[in-house]
Parts: structure tokens; C-alpha cells; sequence
């Protein structure tokens, strides 16, 4: 009873700020003098109008799940790995070098691509987790810092030292390691089949296993679990290990699936916009990948809606942020100690009622 | 009941939050007119415009947007849209929301945008596509030949803007401040350097010319105040730029340097419209004018003869021009620097 | 080479001001043990509301001041959502950073429509000292300013006195380091807290403004350019006193200064390498001096009044 009410709000918590952030999109609509009902249609259809949109929507969601899932999965041990976008970057950037630089083809090519990604985001997230464990440093603080020097350091090999001839930018990854569309008339690459993969999997392994549970112990009371013997540092740093290379494997399967080339502009935002996309999800894997595609759409809907009623983006970037704000805000809600309270007094008002009436 | 309380609660707290934010959208608001919805008749055709910077950054974006304006001004066919700041990875999607909506052409206003540009025109056949300053190879690799390129001439537009520096230069430096390393800026660097280096023999001094700075970016107004700052400190004294908001950000640390001289020493050459008067520092202008270009591609859009081929610009069919001059130039320079755009007119110019 | 050397540091100065504001706020939200990372979102609608609000009224004072007041809004969302609701700080300044850009690029959009000329402001004018202003090197860099300039100075003075000699100020810095006793002690730490809250946004909304009143004469999207997030790594780097932070101000604004001239004078060493430093130099920073004075102690947890 108590987990089915506890799912219950986890679920109606995000849901409710849904709706709100979207009456508050439409109030600002109206005010413009557009009609709400067109946008907001406008921005489902561009989003899942036809196949290709939905392809085009799952896609755009590909990389906010991993970085998502890489937030959830250090999330659920205790730890705040704000470096998402860093890890994301650094493992796309050492994706691409590695093709480009041995010059493998075909599938051995991706193969290479998406191993040397993936090292190199768990060695991204080991860094601030060696910190964390040593030094005791915050990680968050660390991480960031570590999202930007990673930014810089692809800047330095689209700019300088792997740049394409006329712009700053790379040259794209050869053709026969480009991965290619799951189906043919629908937009979407495999990279979006790892990301779900990779989803279930967390799901599996931190529902279903018993380290999976010890994980989540060690995120739940630190204190306690070390009183209990769990090396917890270990656990720690797995987790900081793990969430680095679920981010690097989504730069460069993203890299492979529809960038193809390091450019200026790439990947900004989306580890914090994982980040937030995991705390909506309830640090649930599964609901976690569901949230990412929701966001997805709304940023690809958002054009269409600008497009074809000439309601601006941003309005949409507005509605995305209510959610994350009233979202976090209201599940902060639900865990105070006052609302606890207040909801215990009802629950045993209502169910002392029922008492009343069976008695008379 | 539970539930419904909760709901109520949340509801209330996070009408709260909302008048916070919605107290600080209206403070900024100020005095605003209503959005300015852009209402336009019955046209036929619509025309889809996308750009990274903003339409109003005083260069590049407001030029490419203000000469489309133009055309479809002019042609009651059709009618505009557009979607501007767009990031990296919005390029296709603004594109493809475009299709979507019946769309017949598209046009976007820089190299950077090839990538997006091929691979929607593969998604799309029947949608017409308008690239500024693609490859020449472009229209002949695009699978569904429905891309077209507009060309102006890279190397001429730096001559035109590299004659007037030569003339201007006192101290015998110019600046060049770049927004990507692009093919054709880096033509327009080249064909600025060895115009200015040309005048300037002629007339009996020597100009040599910084190395072009990139800012990498086209909405950052503080690179450009650097950059400025930074070349007139290594004594450059006429600028020329190909970066949108960054050259507005260099015209503005100009304008302060020479405030601070008391008189006018650094010039800036502004491109691609007239932009005389916006600046104090500017002496001239490089004019693109795409409309005239665009005119036709719109044209031939509706009536059906599009080809995917590559249009080029230059001062002899006049899409290429300079704007006016200031007054601060004196008719001597003025009456050399018209003398040698005829040459370039007339191909003689450095043969 | 004297021209170079006052040049250099000219443009250090110019980098460092914006910078110490937006430090400066962080510095007193963390001093009440709250982490703010909105930083960058404050800064960037702070910075549109002093452009908008100079624009409209022709007075940048009213710009500035505009700022400051919508960057004490918005961050009374996130004050309301850490303090009274204990949401996670870290996660809510992150949406701060998601939700104030997007008011931001909404409010510049409605109110210059589809318009494309370049809109401008005149900046604020610079208050020179006679004669001290002719004194080599640090006359103009001293004497010849922005009142803004001025302002961060004594702002930075006023903070090192507040902190250090102030019981005031003791009692506030308490509150970041043992809520707890603070609480016992009779000092409101919600309040204090509160307060800290409207400090920061009203700094880093003066620090955004400072960028389109007294630096760049028009509006771009992107003006703000992650200042918000070194003023995280300069509050760090300074050790969390005013003049550290002060110094770690101008280390990065000359690492700024450096990498521009870098790549005017075209070596063949990425700029970026330059731009990493002060990202690198925090990490460094920290791992050599360790957690045990990193910082007030109770930054970044949320304070309930029961705890069990």
C-alpha cells in the first residue's frame, strides 16, 4: 500500500507540472493573440505527425537518454555526476579520432569507435570520482568544470587539429561506419536501439540484482551502509565509472548515427538537460527514457509550432523549463516532513471515517 | 479527497512560482506592442528562411534577411517566414518543419548550413532549396537536383572593401575579423589583403594586413570589442569583418577607441549592405545585394524553370556594389577608389 | 612594450568586472550555505532587462537597476523552491539556467518583433579623476572608469569588512557554516538565507547588466558566454573571500585578455588551451587543497527546521 502510494505521486508529481507548464505556455499564447489549440497541435504534429516525424523525434531523443540514464544510474548510488555533457563530448571527440585517425572502415570501425567512446566518457567520470573519494571534493563542482575543458578540447580538434578544409569543423566519419536507419522511411538510427538497450539494462540490474540493490542502498543512507560493511567507496566510484561510459557510448554512437562530424555548437546542453530529464523520471530508468523522448518532442514539435503559427521557440523552452521547475519543486514538496505530516492527518481522518460509518 | 487536496496544494504553490515568473517577463516587458504578427494576403508561394544569428545583429543576419525581404516584397507570389538564433543541431529540424508546412523553397544564407541543406533536400524532392555561398559542386551532388547556389564573388567582394582600405590606411595595417574559417571568408581575406596591398603600391606606401581572427561564433558582441581592441593595439587601422553581431561589437570598440583619440583615425568597412551612418567609424560599405539573385530563384520557383545550378554574383551583373562613402573621405581618395571599382568592373583591376 | 603591458591589463580589468559581480553573488549566496548555480541564467536575463529597460528609458541607471530587480525575481523561484521546499539547490539552479534564457530570448523577441535594424544604447559614460588619471599605467586604469568599476571596488571592500569585522556579518556567515547553532543562537536562518538569496540575484542581474550597459552597446543571445560558471570557479579558486575572489577575477579576465591576443597574434597553440585555464587551474585548486576548507560547511544541504 505504502509503495503503491509512494508510485502514485512519483507519477502524479510530474504529471501535474506537465499540465502546467502547458496552461501557463497557453496563457502566454493567448496573450500574444495566437491560439493555443493550433500551437500546441502544431507541435504534436511536428513532433509525431507522420513516421519520419516521429523517426526525427527519436533521434533528437537519443542522446538526452543517455545522458539521462548516465544522471539516473550516479544518481541512485548517491552521486551527483553533473558531468554529463563533458563525458558525452569527450567520448564522442575520442569516438571520431579513433575512426578518423586509423582510418578502420565498416563495422570493425564502429565497433572501434564505440569501445574507445566509451572509455573515454568512464574515464572522464573516474576523474572526479577519484577526487571525490580521495580528496573528498564535490563532485558536482568538479564535474563542471570537467563539461567545460571537455568542450574546449573538441573545440581544439574541430578548430586546429583535425579540421576539414574549409571550415571549422571536421571532416565527416566515412560512410560505411555510419550507422543506418533502423527503418528506411522512418528517420531514426540504431544509436537510438543502444540507448533503450542500455535503459533496460539499469532497470535489470538496479531492480533485479543484488548489487543493483546494494547500489541503491549506498545511495539511499551512506552512513548506514558503511555501518553495514559495504565498500562503499567502491561502489561510488563503479557508479561514477558506469555513468561516464553510458554518456561516452551515447557521444559516439550519436557521432556515428547522425552527427557525423565534430562542429561547433555540438552537444551544448544536454548533460544538464539529462540531469533534469532523470529527476522528472523519478531517477527510474525506464520512466527516465520515456521523459527524455517527451522532451525530444517538444523541441522538435517546438519549430513546427513556430513555423505554423509563429509562436516563437522560446515559449516552448519556456514550457520545458516549468516542467523541470515545478517538477523538482513539487517532489521537493511531497518529502517535507509538513506534507507528510499533513498527509498522514488526512489518510487517518478518511480511513477513521470509514471506521465511523461501519460502526453506524 | 487526498488527492484532490494535494493537487490543490501543488496547484496553488506553483501558481505561486508562476507569478514570480510571469511578474518578471512583464517587468521586462515594459511598454511592448503586441506581438507583431506578420499578417501577410493570399500569396501562392511561401519561402522559408533560417539563420544562427538574430535578423535584427546589425550585419550579416539583418542583411541576408532585409535583401529576402526584399524580394518577396517585390513579388506578390509569395510570402516569408522565418526562424532565426537557431543552435547546430536545429538547422534540419527548422528545415524540416518548413517541408512539413508546404513550404516551396527554402533559403539558407551560409556554408555552414550545407550539411542540414543536403540532407533535407535528399528527405524532400519536391521542396526547392536556395544555399548562400555553397560549393560550386553542391547543385551537381544534390540527388534530387533541387538545391541552387548563389555565389557572389568571394575574392571580388574583398577587392571592393581592400581598394578602400589601401587608400584609407595611414599607419599601414588592416585588420580582418572573421566569424568561421569558411571558404569564402577566407577568400574575402585574400582578395582584401592583395587589393589593399595593390592600392596601396600605387599610390606610393605599404600595407601589410594582419592575420584574419576568427571568432568562431556570430552572436558574441564582447569577441568582437576584443578582437578590435586587440588589432588596434598592433596598429590596424581599417577593419573589415564577416561575422554579423562580432563585427558590430568590433564597429562599437572602434568608435570608442576614436572617441578617446578626439578624432576619427579607425575606419571600419562594413559588408554586406550599406550600413553607412550606423557607426561613426564607418567609411564605406561592401553591398551584396541577394535580392536582385534572389528575385530570379523565387521567379523561377513559380513558374517551374528551377534548376539546380550556381548562380554567381559580381559587380558586372550587379549584384555586387559599394554603398556610400563617407564624407570624411576626401574627394581625391573618393574619385581614386570609384576609379579602381571600375576596373574591377571592367576586369583590369590588378592584370 | 609599456603600451602592450597597459593594454593587456586594460583589457583584464574590463574581463574581471562583470565577473566580480556575478562572483560576488555567489559568494554571498554560498556564505548562507546555498549553492547557486542559476548564475549564468541570472545573468543573462539581467543582462537583457538592463539592455531593454536602457533602451526604452534612454537611462542606463534604470537598466542597471532593472536588472538587479529581475534577477532578484527569478531567483526568488529558486530561494522559494531550496529554502522553504529543501529541493535539491544544485538541480534548481540548473533549471534556473534553462528557464531564465528562455524568458530571456522570448521578452527581446516580442518587444523587437520581426524588425532588423540593430538596436543600440549609448553606454555609460566613464568618470575620469582629474590628475590622478594622468598617472602612468594605473591612472586610467584606476582613475578612469565606469562608476560601475567603482562600485565593484567598494562592493569587494564593503564584503572583506562585512564578513571578517562585522558581527553582522559573523552571524550571517554562520548560518552557512552550523544552521543549527546558528538557530540556537537566536539568528534567522531562514531569513538570512532569504536575504541571501536576494543579494545574489540582485548582483548577478547588475553583473549581467554591466555586460549591455557598459560593455557592449546592443543585446546578442549570446553576451553572457558561461561567465556564470567561471564566477562558480572563481568563488572556489578565491577561497571564498572577497579578496581572493578579487584576485581569481583577474586571473581569469587576464586569461581572457591572453587568449584573444593569442590569437591575434596567430601562434600555432589552440586558443582553447588558454580558455581551459581557469577551469583547470579551479580542479587543481581544489584536489591540491583538499576539502578541509572547501568552503562553509553546510553549503549546498538543505536546512529543515525538525530534523529527526
Amino acid at each position: 500500500m505504502e509503495r503503491v502510494k509512494k508510485s502514485m505521486t512519483g507519477f502524479l508529481v510530474p504529471v501535474l507540472s506537465i499540465i502546467l507548464a502547458f496552461l501557463i505556455g497557453a496563457i502566454i499564447m493567448l496573450a500574444m493573440g495566437a491560439s493555443p489549440a493550433r500551437a500546441f497541435g502544431a507541435l504534436f504534429k511536428g513532433a509525431f505527425g507522420s513516421a519520419a516525424a516521429i523517426g526525427t523525434t527519436l533521434n533528437k531523443a537519443t542522446p538526452l537518454i543517455f545522458t539521462a540514464l548516465c544522471a539516473c544510474f550516479a544518481y541512485k548510488c548517491g552521486v551527483f555526476n553533473l558531468g554529463g555533457e563533458g563525458q558525452f563530448l569527450i567520448g564522442a571527440t575520442a569516438g571520431f579520432c579513433a575512426v578518423h585517425l586509423t582510418g578502420v572502415t565498416s563495422f570493425p570501425g564502429i565497433l572501434l569507435c564505440l569501445l574507445t567512446g566509451t572509455l573515454a566518457g568512464d574515464i572522464w567520470g573516474l576523474i572526479p570520482g577519484i577526487l571525490k573519494i580521495t580528496r573528498g571534493l564535490n563532485e558536482m563542482i568538479i564535474s563542471i568544470m570537467m563539461n567545460y575543458v571537455a568542450t574546449l578540447f573538441m573545440g581544439v580538434i574541430y578548430t586546429s587539429w583535425c579540421r576539414d578544409a574549409g571550415m571549422p569543423q571536421t571532416a565527416s566519419v566515412d560512410e560505411s561506419v555510419m550507422l543506418p536507419r533502423v527503418i528506411p522511411n522512418m528517420r531514426f538510427a540504431w544509436a537510438f536501439v543502444p540507448a533503450v538497450v542500455v535503459g533496460l539494462l539499469l532497470y535489470y540490474f538496479l531492480y533485479w540484482t543484488s548489487s543493483g540493490f546494494k547500489l541503491r542502498a549506498v545511495g539511499l543512507n551512506m552512513t548506514a551502509s558503511r555501518f553495514n560493511g559495504f565498500p562503499v567507496k567502491t561502489y561510488i566510484l563503479t557508479s561514477f565509472i558506469v555513468s561516464g561510459a553510458i554518456a561516452g557510448l551515447g557521444g559516439a554512437s550519436d557521432l556515428l548515427g547522425t552527427q557525423y562530424r565534430l562542429i561547433n555548437g555540438y552537444g551544448v546542453g544536454y548533460g544538464f538537460d539529462g540531469v533534469a530529464m532523470a529527476l522528472i523520471g523519478q531517477l527510474h530508468p525506464i520512466a527516465t527514457v520515456v521523459v527524455a523522448i517527451f522532451f525530444a518532442a517538444l523541441r522538435v514539435g517546438s519549430t513546427s509550432m513556430q513555423v505554423a503559427t509563429k509562436v516563437p521557440t522560446s515559449v516552448s523552452d519556456i514550457i520545458q523549463a516549468l516542467v523541470i521547475v515545478f517538477s523538482v519543486a513539487g517532489m521537493a514538496l511531497t518529502q517535507l516532513p509538513e506534507f507528510k505530516a499533513f498527509m498522514l492527518r488526512l489518510t487517518s481522518r478518511s480511513s477513521g471515517k470509514k471506521e465511523e460509518r461501519k460502526e453506524a | 479527497m487526498k488527492k484532490f487536496l494535494a493537487m490543490l496544494l501543488c496547484g496553488s504553490m506553483i501558481f505561486g512560482l508562476a507569478a514570480c515568473g510571469g511578474g518578471a517577463a512583464n517587468t521586462s516587458d515594459g511598454g511592448s506592442d503586441a506581438a507583431e504578427t506578420a499578417e501577410a494576403g493570399e500569396a501562392t508561394h511561401k519561402v522559408g528562411f533560417i539563420l544562427n544569428s538574430s535578423i535584427n545583429d546589425g550585419g550579416w543576419g539583418t542583411a541576408c534577411y532585409t535583401d529576402l525581404t526584399a524580394a518577396v516584397d517585390a513579388d506578390p507570389d509569395w510570402e516569408l517566414a522565418y526562424t532565426d538564433s537557431l543552435s547546430q543541431d536545429g538547422y534540419y529540424d527548422a528545415m524540416v518543419a518548413y517541408c512539413n508546412e508546404g513550404f516551396d523553397l527554402i533559403y539558407a544564407p551560409g556554408g555552414e548550413y550545407t550539411d542540414a541543406v543536403m540532407q533535407v533536400a535528399e528527405e524532400y524532392p519536391d521542396v526547392k532549396f536556395a544555399l548562400l555561398n555553397g560549393g560550386e559542386d553542391i547543385p551537381a551532388s544534390a540527388k534530387n537536383e533541387n538545391v541552387t547556389c548563389l555565389l557572389p564573388d568571394a575574392t571580388q567582394i574583398g577587392w571592393i572593401a581592400g581598394a578602400l582600405a589601401g587608400l584609407a590606411s595611414e599607419t599601414g595595417t588592416i585588420a580582418f575579423i572573421g566569424g568561421m574559417e569558411l571558404t569564402t571568408t577566407l577568400a574575402k581575406y585574400e582578395g582584401y589583403v592583395e587589393a589593399a596591398q595593390y592600392v596601396a603600391e600605387k599610390e606610393g606606401k605599404t600595407v601589410s594586413a594582419l592575420d584574419a581572427v576568427y571568432a568562431n561564433s556570430f552572436d558574441d558582441s564582447s569577441k568582437g570589442i576584443e578582437f578590435a581592441n586587440a588589432m588596434i593595439e598592433q596598429n590596424a587601422d581599417v577593419f573589415f569583418g564577416d561575422a554579423s553581431a562580432v563585427d558590430s561589437g568590433a564597429r562599437q570598440a572602434i568608435d570608442e577607441y576614436n572617441e578617446k583619440q578626439g578624432e576619427i583615425k579607425v575606419f571600419d568597412i562594413a559588408q554586406p549592405a550599406d550600413f553607412l551612418g550606423q557607426n561613426d567609424c564607418i567609411i564605406g560599405s561592401q553591398v551584396t545585394d541577394n535580392s536582385s539573385l534572389l528575385s530570379l530563384v523565387l521567379k523561377s520557383v513559380a513558374d517551374g524553370t528551377f534548376k539546380a545550378e550556381v548562380t554567381y554574383g559580381d559587380l558586372e551583373n550587379g549584384v555586387l556594389s559599394i554603398g556610400a562613402l563617407s564624407d570624411s573621405l576626401s574627394k581625391d581618395v573618393q574619385d581614386k577608389y570609384l576609379a579602381y571599382i571600375e576596373e574591377m568592373k571592367n576586369g583590369t583591376f590588378m592584370s | 612594450m609599456l603600451g602592450f603591458l597597459s593594454n593587456i591589463i586594460y583589457a583584464t580589468v574590463r574581463m574581471a568586472v562583470p565577473l566580480l559581480f556575478i562572483s560576488m553573488a555567489e559568494l554571498y549566496s554560498e556564505r548562507a550555505g546555498m549553492v547557486n548555480i542559476g548564475l549564468e541564467g541570472l545573468a543573462v536575463i539581467g543582462s537583457l532587462c538592463g539592455f531593454l529597460m536602457s533602451f526604452i528609458t534612454g537611462s542606463v541607471w534604470i537598466g542597471i537597476l532593472c536588472g538587479a530587480l529581475v534577477g532578484i525575481l527569478i531567483n526568488l523561484i529558486y530561494a522559494y523552491a531550496t529554502i522553504s521546499l529543501c529541493a535539491n539547490q544544485i538541480v534548481y539552479g540548473m533549471a534556473i539556467n534553462i528557464l531564465a534564457p528562455a524568458v530571456a530570448s522570448f521578452v527581446y523577441r516580442i518587444y523587437f518583433g520581426d524588425g532588423s535594424s540593430l538596436n543600440q544604447i549609448s553606454l555609460m559614460k566613464t568618470i575620469s579623476i582629474p590628475g590622478l588619471k594622468n598617472i602612468p599605467l594605473i591612472g586610467p586604469l584606476l582613475f578612469d572608469q565606469t562608476p560601475m568599476v567603482y562600485l565593484a571596488i567598494i562592493l569587494v571592500i564593503f564584503t572583506a569588512i562585512f564578513f571578517n569585522r562585522s558581527k553582522a556579518g559573523l552571524n550571517y556567515k554562520a548560518v552557512g557554516e552550523h544552521p543549527k547553532a546558528a538557530a540556537t543562537l537566536g539568528i534567522p536562518v531562514i531569513g538570512t538565507k532569504y536575504l541571501a538569496c536576494i543579494i545574489c540575484g540582485a548582483l548577478s542581474g547588475i553583473g549581467g547588466a554591466y555586460l549591455t550597459t557598459c560593455y557592449s552597446t546592443t543585446y546578442t543571445e549570446g553576451i553572457v558566454s558561461g561567465r556564470g560558471f567561471i564566477a562558480l570557479a572563481a568563488v572556489i579558486f578565491g577561497r571564498w573571500s572577497s579578496g581572493g575572489i578579487l584576485i581569481a577575477c583577474l586571473f581569469f579576465g587576464l586569461c581572457d585578455a591572453a587568449q584573444i591576443r593569442l590569437q591575434v597574434s596567430s601562434l600555432s597553440i589552440p586558443y582553447q588551451f588558454f580558455q581551459m585555464i581557469p577551469y583547470l587551474a579551479t580542479i587543481i585548486v581544489l584536489a591540491l587543497v583538499g576539502s578541509k576548507q572547501a568552503g562553509p560547511k553546510a553549503n549546498g544541504n538543505p536546512y529543515r527546521k525538525e530534523e529527526r
